[in-house]
């Protein structure tokens, strides 16, 4: 049961990284934070080189009462350019320790996961897609994967508040909530990306951040 | 119907063409107005892919950390970086498309001597 309750909650952590792209440009660093239904999380990251981040994460599992903590690599494998627009493919892996907390008697266990992101977008439309498989030394082992599409309303130019109305939909079956709806409005101005959206079918609030510098 | 699906189709155009807004004039600002006020040469750069902010912050301060450089701006509207150059100072083409290529961006043209 308790293995059942560690590979669920950090299959829907998974759905708050449909975004989260720590690489940046060489020698800079990257501050995550994500709150969503199941889980809190924050990253750091250092860059440096232009295709791939290392760095810490941890995450809060606050239903299953349980701590993820390690390292992240973060891989841009590749990124496509045209005059409007941005694609990019990452793949990543962390590595690190996951136990119980409060309640949960789950012992400390070494705990990994592998996984991809791709986005596309311009700057009127944004579309990502991620999937994660998760194993810990115990024999757990789950998949999830999560999907996202946006616009904005208006264009911005750079330093300018740019805004964008998105839905994510994250799917990880062996959850209680299988699949969850969240739309959510972007704030993006300078270094600061701020997301505030709302899980509609677990009634619960999805906030994240990224600052970069 | 046909006016209606027309209407449609206009917007749905407009939406995923971001070309149509483009402007191909860089922008300038105080900071590059300041620089060029010194003396300093101007170097537009023609490039690949910026679509956000995440973007011109990763070739501004990558451009703003050599010595060479008193200012820069990204205008995500014509697609340029301008480089403000100190008096006397230079930086390569060379130099350029490596910096444009550690921000992680693609560099397509190099303009000087314009303004």
């Amino acid at each position: 049961m308790t293995r059942l309750i560690a590979a669920a909650g950090l299959m829907a952590a998974c759905a708050a990284m449909a975004e989260a792209r720590p690489v940046s440009y060489e020698d800079a660093w990257t501050v995550i934070g994500e709150h969503d239904r199941e889980m809190t999380a924050l990253w750091a990251h250092y860059t440096p080189h232009r295709s791939y981040s290392l760095g810490y994460r941890g995450e809060w599992h606050r239903e299953q009462d349980m701590v993820f903590q390690g390292a992240q690599a973060t891989w841009l494998v590749n990124r496509w350019f045209a005059p409007d627009s941005q694609g990019n493919l990452y793949l990543f892996g962390a590595g690190g320790l996951a136990y119980g907390v409060d309640s949960n008697p789950m012992d400390t266990s070494p705990a990994g996961s592998v996984g991809l992101m791709a986005d596309w977008e311009t700057r009127r439309v944004f579309v990502s897609y991620m999937g994660r498989a998760f194993a810990a030394t115990d024999g757990t082992a789950h998949a999830m994967h999560a999907a996202r599409a946006g616009f904005a309303p208006y264009i911005a130019n750079t330093g300018g508040l740019h805004t964008w109305l998105m839905l994510q939909v994250d799917h990880a079956p062996e959850a209680d909530e299988p699949v969850g709806v969240t739309p959510l409005v972007r704030f993006f101005q300078g270094p600061v990306l701020f997301e505030l959206g709302w899980t509609v079918n677990a009634d619960k609030p999805l906030v994240n951040f990224t600052y970069r510098f | 119907m046909i006016k209606t699906l027309t209407l449609a189709l206009a917007a749905a155009g407009l939406a995923f063409a971001p070309a149509a807004f483009a402007d191909p004039e860089p922008r300038s600002t105080p900071e590059l107005e300041a620089a060029l006020a010194e003396g300093g040469e101007r170097v537009v750069v023609d490039v690949l892919g910026a679509v956000c902010d995440f973007c011109a912050l990763a070739m501004t301060r990558t451009f703003e950390r050599r010595s060479e450089v008193a200012a820069a701006d990204v205008d995500l509207d014509s697609k340029t970086l301008t480089v403000v150059l100190n008096p006397g100072d230079d930086l390569d083409d060379a130099t350029i498309a490596d910096l444009i290529e550690r921000s992680g961006y693609d560099l397509q043209g190099i303009r000087r001597g314009e303004g």
